[in-house]
């Protein structure tokens, strides 16, 4: 496909051009082409529709032609965008930033109140942290030795350290973070955005997952699907090396090979359009090759990071360390660039599912959790560090929300092994930073093993809430009707976290 | 939903002074509730849908489904669990802090002398509903003149609303529409020349015609079938992180389209998914688990953790017979009360109890005796007793390879033990199953017949992460003993078996996850033994032992004697093929014993209650007599019986709007899983239920009770699906959806009529119908995701239903048009437009393959005159011929880019992709 102007049929043109479209046909749209577009059956439903808050849903307006089109959010917004930096696997936060003096105290002890068996078995006694923590900043935040770059930021950074979930199996860990639900086919946190909010560039997905360079994580394709959100709403999924499937033009065809395609097809349809004046549905799929074609240019362009100067590569760290590292860094820069160019949510993975990798694939580190915890830290540490700092220096902090988050903690015991740490759904870390989060700030405590959130106790639909919250969007009017019910991210539940916000 | 007896919904509810009460309840107990409850629990408000103000309320309880008071039972009312409770979660009063410990006191006595209020002690809160969905069918008459009893409904509101309606669509429009609908495939350009010409002699008799062949067609029942598995999610893996191939699954597919194409009526259609186990179709209980569900290797080892697992399964089968039959959310009564419908959560858990005996899992499914795969199975078994009867008289032991398992045989005798020693220095056993005689299937080795293991514990791996006692636990799968080379004693593992007394022993089998086997496929490190040679001895009555079987010896044998070896060979090629050709295990559900079903509090395993019976939602007259002694099967049956009961008013309603909804697009219930009163009205309630009385009991003489393709017919021979489909100014202005049907609303057709179509026209399209999925993916490792390796070869070249469906899995073509991902019920699908559509149709190589097939086929069908080839191509694709102008572009861009760029284009466009 091509997007050059002269290949748009004048039909074409003025579709992209809703007004005219509406002035050429004499019909209305809305009604029509909402319901055709995003079959949302709870237009139709009750007539007052109420979730279980018992507050009535707000409906984005969704235009047919282009959904991903910006939209107003529920309140005025704090952060347009959001930066999901997601660590598949299980950071332990008993090794980075949950501070325990008492595991050392009480290292190769076995205090009592600790279970006899968790997820994978047998547990051992309590270790020390591998790594030693330092304060860090002016807030003097306590990190340890495993992040020193992200160390050193810990004063832009808002901890929340009594998180804790509702499962200690993988696969459900991670969609109950990202959906809300430990069962699939919910809808994602980015799906739910960008149905609500559109995006800034319409030229792009509205919602972008980058995937580890090791492949997707456990959860898959669940981790950014559109459950049963249009599926305008998923997630794209490319990364810094692989492009999106079927975007480039096929190898066989040349560029007038596909003008002519392009030109063909719009006669085509427009001639068929003639015995349907005003379908918004049949303009809507015209509409949608066109920005089809500019995405063939739009997402080469934001992919190539080649043009980046030498002290940001450097920054990142495209040319040091590990195969991965570079190539997770990388990821970082498009994850920047994807954000400069408006897209809406961009999420970041740092981890696969258990089948790639060098060794390790994500932070599930069951044995030697000093070796493959500091293998998945030199991948993670410098690039999203730089990250970080860059958008902090380019001053997008100001309007985008950063989130660094895991599916559940690790145990402050060894497991029967005696090497690692097994899975804690009790409590866990993760950080916001930037846009309407308070900085140099922890909130909320885990007990002094760090075994269970005790102080400012906070559920996952609390922090889903929280980042919705960020973005403008009230969690409890957020929903979607589907099989009986208003659906929301974050089911029946969750609360703000007003501590965090700034 | 609820309200109290009739002679109380006068009474004013503030009666507190005017009651000629006791003392002690007016002094003591009424004053705590008022100042304690009431603001929240009281006629103001009624927080947990919870009011503590008339003696009949504080009976039923709120949305938790407890009863908050039970005269004589204090420790038993969920009131004073609350009051005495820690958890922030449920303790009341929620600010404020707890009542004084006298104070609770004076409620438990209260409860426990009968809860005295004075003036109600017969009140009663009788459960009824006014929802128009759970009152009976009502058939309405039906007058006027229309032939066609829908017409009647249709015009009639119409005529109200004062839209004027279309005229009928041209035949090409009219053949393409009712192809698709019924068959999912537009018609070949031949089928649409016949019509056309039919038609312009007798209209009606050519559209009879035409409906006749469609529904006589088999793509009929491939089309409606997956409408089906769309409802349930159907899938063949389970989902979750390892989302593991379920083996044999498509079985319980090609079971659904079969009974569409032979118009098995819809009870019996019910009947066999609930229950047909005992009725010769045990396929159909493929049914009940079609939902996700997370194997037992990725719940963990937490008890706790274990037990929700199992929950959350039995909810996948209440979410599955909830939305397709019944058109109720059940999942929503799972821990409290049903927020809109008067579904209780003891309603939910007597319906967990009618399917408690089913697990996520394979087994053989029952087949009547004239199945096909029952007769080939009866002819192979024939010739592996044959070669093992020409070995049985040599002395030795010999050993077969069935697959999952290995099978040792011997000469039957009578011992009180049995050892293996093992030559392996690793050893990996789910179980060892030990049998008598050769006609016997009693399991000698099992704990639950009283036999005993021994090992030594030195051997473990993990300390005791896989202890012994799997070996003889009756469950396959990676729940197994792991034990290793033993150092300090040079000794390989070996393992005990200790019977409860003395008894014959001939055989036995033995595996590392016979679970795989059965149950998976298409994974790298599948059906390995994590074992070799072994030796069995036998410990015979007077404590000695002896050698019976040595694998060494009997491969050696296999070497020095043909004969032995030759059989041996020949039982192992007949085992192969048994499993492929014979009834084999099947992910279509397997039994396990129905544990006593309780309410569980809250929606929490920790946390059972009360024993409730098998039954359905009580305000459908749900009871069925059976109790918790009933074999799972007679649950299940009788359930089914109930659910087609003429008296069950949503059976018949739901499949109707349903069939209704594939046909139209949109049911007259939209939300066609869910009829509760989150649900949206009917658009014409009386239409809804003039077709429910006339599925279930028609009124035609010749009407054949609950047949689909009946009903369907009278819907596709309506004068509403005839109609033209063009816009009109009032239409769009009053109806813009065109959920009244002043015209056949226009759609986007699925995924696979867009795929099959394409298929179709290039001539490519492989008709074979049913068995093993055609494969787009790799073979993986347990924990990897599936990734697609060829999604456009010759061997993909079927209809779509056949596609091996992974859940969550992107084909990277069709799932971006709304392909359902089979996480969660899916009543209907969205339909979006995408610009990822149109790059996967655009660009990806099916499509650039097919576009060159397309044009070879056009060219070679038109004798390589490129004008005609043209034409050709949009007959192939669109069932007719270019206009002058169509075809002047089209040849353009044929003689300077090629043909298949012209078919490229066809292919893409909305006239394709629209249903007329």
């Amino acid at each position: 496909m091509n997007n050059n102007e002269e290949n748009i049929s004048s039909i074409g043109r003025s579709l992209l051009n809703r007004r005219g479209f509406m002035k050429n046909t004499g019909f209305s749209l809305g009604a029509l082409g909402l319901s055709q577009l995003l079959n949302q059956d709870g237009l139709f439903a009750s007539d007052n529709p109420t979730n279980f808050s018992g507050k009535a849903p707000i409906r984005p307006n969704i235009d047919p032609d282009n959904p991903y089109a910006p939209r107003d959010p529920h309140f005025e917004v704090a952060a347009k965008q959001v930066l999901i930096i997601f660590c598949p696997g299980a950071v332990s936060h008993v090794d980075t930033f949950d501070y325990k003096p008492d595991l050392i105290k009480y290292h190769g002890k076995k205090p009592p109140g600790m279970p006899a068996v968790t997820f994978e078995g047998p547990s051992g006694n309590i270790a020390k942290p591998f790594w030693e923590f330092k304060p860090k900043g002016k807030s003097g935040k306590m990190v340890s030795d495993l992040l020193p770059n992200l160390g050193e930021l810990a004063d832009d950074f808002c901890f929340v350290h009594s998180l804790h979930t509702q499962t200690s199996a993988h696969p459900q860990g991670e969609n109950f973070l990202n959906t809300g639900f430990t069962m699939e086919g919910f809808p994602s946190f980015g799906s739910w955005a960008t149905y609500a909010l559109g995006s800034e560039n319409e030229e792009l997905p509205a919602f972008v997952a980058i995937n580890d360079p090791r492949g997707p994580a456990r959860s898959g394709k669940n981790n950014f699907g559109n459950g049963f959100l249009p599926a305008a709403f998923q997630g794209t999924d490319f990364n810094a090396k692989n492009p999106p499937a079927n975007l480039a033009r096929p190898a066989s065809y040349s560029t007038s090979d596909d003008r002519s395609t392009v030109s063909l097809l719009q006669r085509l349809n427009g001639r068929h359009l003639e015995q349907f004046p005003g379908d918004a549905d049949l303009a809507a799929r015209i509409a949608s090759y066109e920005l089809a074609g500019k995405m063939q240019t739009s997402i080469p362009d934001v992919m190539d990071i080649s043009n980046e100067p030498a002290s940001i590569q450097q920054e990142y760290g495209t040319n040091t360390g590990t195969v991965l590292k570079k190539e997770y860094a990388k990821n970082c820069i498009l994850a920047r660039r994807l954000l400069e160019k408006g897209v809406r949510v961009v999420q970041l993975f740092n981890g696969s599912d258990p089948s790639g990798g060098n060794g390790i694939t994500n932070w599930d580190s069951h044995s030697n959790i000093d070796k493959t915890h500091a293998m998945q830290a030199e991948i993670m540490d410098q690039p999203t560090a730089a990250l970080i700092s860059d958008m902090k220096r380019r001053g997008m902090l100001k309007d985008t929300l950063v989130v660094w988050c895991t599916e559940f903690g690790r145990m402050p015991f060894l497991q029967g092994n005696g090497t690692g740490r097994d899975h804690n759904p009790d409590a866990f870390t993760c950080f916001f930073a930037g846009a309407g989060v308070k900085k140099g700030y922890s909130y909320g405590e885990s007990d002094n093993f760090g075994f269970k959130s005790v102080e400012g106790k906070s559920s996952v639909y609390d922090f889903n809430a929280t980042i919705l919250h960020l973005m403008g969007l009230d969690h409890e009017r957020l929903s979607y009707y589907h099989n009986g019910l208003e659906r929301r991210l974050t089911n029946v539940h969750g609360h703000v976290i007003k501590q965090v916000l700034a | 939903m609820y309200s109290l007896t009739k002679h109380l919904a006068f009474i004013p509810l503030f009666l507190w002074g005017s009651l000629n009460a006791s003392n002690h309840f007016e002094d003591e107990v009424l004053p705590l509730l008022q100042d304690y409850c009431i603001d929240c629990h009281g006629p103001d408000k009624q927080k947990s849908g919870f009011r503590v103000d008339r003696r009949a309320y504080l009976l039923k309880g709120g949305d938790t489904g407890m009863s908050a008071l039970i005269p004589g039972k204090p420790e038993k009312s969920y009131m004073i669990e609350v009051i005495k409770s820690d958890d922030p979660e449920i303790s009341m009063p929620p600010k404020g802090g707890r009542l004084f410990d006298d104070e609770i006191e004076i409620l438990e006595k209260w409860i426990a002398d009968g809860a005295q209020w004075p003036g109600q002690m017969n009140d009663k809160i009788e459960e009824g509903t006014d929802h128009w969905a759970f009152k009976p069918v009502q058939r309405p008459e039906v007058s006027g003149k229309a032939t066609n009893p829908i017409d009647v409904f249709i015009n009639d509101r119409l005529d109200k609303e004062e839209i004027p309606r279309n005229k009928p669509a041209d035949p090409l429009s009219l053949i393409r529409r009712a192809s698709i609908v019924l068959t999912g495939m537009p018609p070949e350009p031949s089928r649409v020349a016949e019509f056309k010409a039919d038609f312009t002699q007798d209209s009606n008799l050519a559209y009879e015609k035409l409906i006749d062949d469609l529904l006589a067609s088999p793509h009929f029942g491939e089309r409606w079938a997956q409408h089906w598995l769309d409802v349930i999610r159907w899938a063949e893996t389970n989902g979750s992180e390892s989302n593991l191939y379920r083996k044999m699954a498509w079985v319980y597919r090609d079971y659904v389209i079969r009974a569409f194409n032979q118009d098995l009526p819809y009870d019996e259609f019910v009947r066999q998914q609930l229950a047909g186990d005992g009725m010769g179709v045990g396929e159909a209980l493929g049914f009940l688990v079609a939902g996700p569900h997370v194997p037992a290797a990725t719940v963990g080892q937490e008890p706790s953790a274990i037990r929700q697992a199992r929950a959350d399964r039995m909810d996948e089968i209440m979410q599955t017979v909830g939305a397709s039959m019944l058109g109720v959310t059940m999942s929503c009564a799972r821990c409290h009360n049903h927020k809109f419908d008067p579904i209780s959560i003891q309603d939910y858990y007597s319906m967990t109890a009618v399917f408690q005996d089913i697990e996520f899992g394979s087994r053989f499914p029952e087949f009547s005796s004239e199945h096909p795969r029952k007769m080939k199975a009866n002819e192979i078994w024939r010739e592996v007793a044959k070669n093992r009867n020409k070995i049985r008289n040599k002395s030795s032991a010999w050993e077969e390879d069935w697959g999952g398992y290995k099978e040792v045989h011997w000469q039957p005798l009578e011992v009180i033990g049995l050892r293996l020693n093992f030559w392996s220095g690793y050893v990996g056993l789910d179980e060892v199953e030990i049998f008598g005689l050769p006609t016997e299937d009693f399991n000698l080795a099992s704990a639950a017949n009283g036999t005993e293991i021994m090992t030594d514990s030195a051997f473990a791996q993990q300390g005791d992460r896989f202890p012994v006692s799997r070996v003889i636990d009756g469950k396959y799968g990676t729940q197994r003993w792991q034990a290793s080379y033993l150092k300090e004693k040079k000794q390989n593992p070996w393992l005990e078996f200790k019977f409860k007394k003395p008894v014959k022993v001939g055989r036995l089998r033995i595996s590392t996850n016979r679970e795989y086997y059965y149950e998976t496929d298409y994974l790298e490190q599948k059906s390995k033994f994590n074992f070799d040679q072994f030796l069995v001895n036998v410990k015979l009555a007077d404590g000695t032992w002896v050698e019976i079987a040595s694998i060494q010896k009997i491969r050696d044998l296999m070497e020095d004697d043909k004969s032995f070896g030759d059989a041996i060979g020949e039982i192992n090629h007949f085992a192969y093929k048994l499993s492929e050709e014979g009834p084999r295990p099947s992910f279509v559900g397997s039994f396990i014993e129905p544990k006593l079903t309780r309410v569980l509090h809250r929606g929490s395993p920790e946390n059972p209650r009360d024993v409730v019976l098998p039954g359905a939602p009580k305000i459908l007259s749900g009871i069925l007599g059976v109790d918790n002694e009933a074999s799972g099967r007679a649950r299940r049956a009788e359930f089914a019986e109930w659910m087609v009961n003429e008296e069950n008013p949503l059976t018949s309603r739901v499949m109707a709007n349903r069939i209704w909804q594939h046909i139209f697009g949109a049911g007259l219930v939209v939300t066609g899983g869910d009829f509760g009163r989150a649900g949206a009205p009917p658009s014409h309630p009386e239409l809804l239920d003039w077709l429910a009385s006339e599925f279930a009991s028609p009124s035609r003489p010749e009407g054949t009770p609950w047949s689909m393709k009946e009903l369907i017919r009278i819907l596709v021979t309506s004068d509403a699906f005839k109609r033209a489909s063009n816009p009109s100014a009032v239409g769009m202005e009053k109806d813009a959806t065109s959920s009244l049907l002043w015209r056949f609303p226009p759609r986007r057709v699925e995924a696979e009529v867009i795929r099959d179509g394409i298929l179709l026209a290039t001539g490519k399209l492989n008709r074979e119908m049913g068995g093993r999925s055609y494969r787009i993916h790799n073979v993986k490792k347990t924990y990897a995701q599936w990734k697609v390796v060829n999604n456009f070869g010759p061997e993909t070249w079927r209809r779509m239903i056949y596609q091996e469906r992974m859940r969550r899995v992107d084909d990277q073509i069709f799932t971006a048009f709304d392909f359902p991902d089979c996480g969660q019920v899916r009543a209907k699908r969205p339909v979006s437009t995408t610009p990822l559509q149109a790059l996967n149709l655009m660009n990806s190589p099916f499509v650039v393959d097919q576009a060159e097939h397309l044009a070879n086929r056009a060219s070679m069908e038109s004798g390589n005159n490129l004008k005609k080839s043209v034409a050709r191509a949009f007959e192939l694709i669109f069932s007719r011929k270019p206009s002058k102008d169509e075809l002047q572009a089209s040849l353009a861009v044929a003689k300077d880019r090629g043909l298949n760029i012209v078919c490229r284009a066809l292919m893409n466009s909305n006239e394709f992709a629209f249903l007329p």
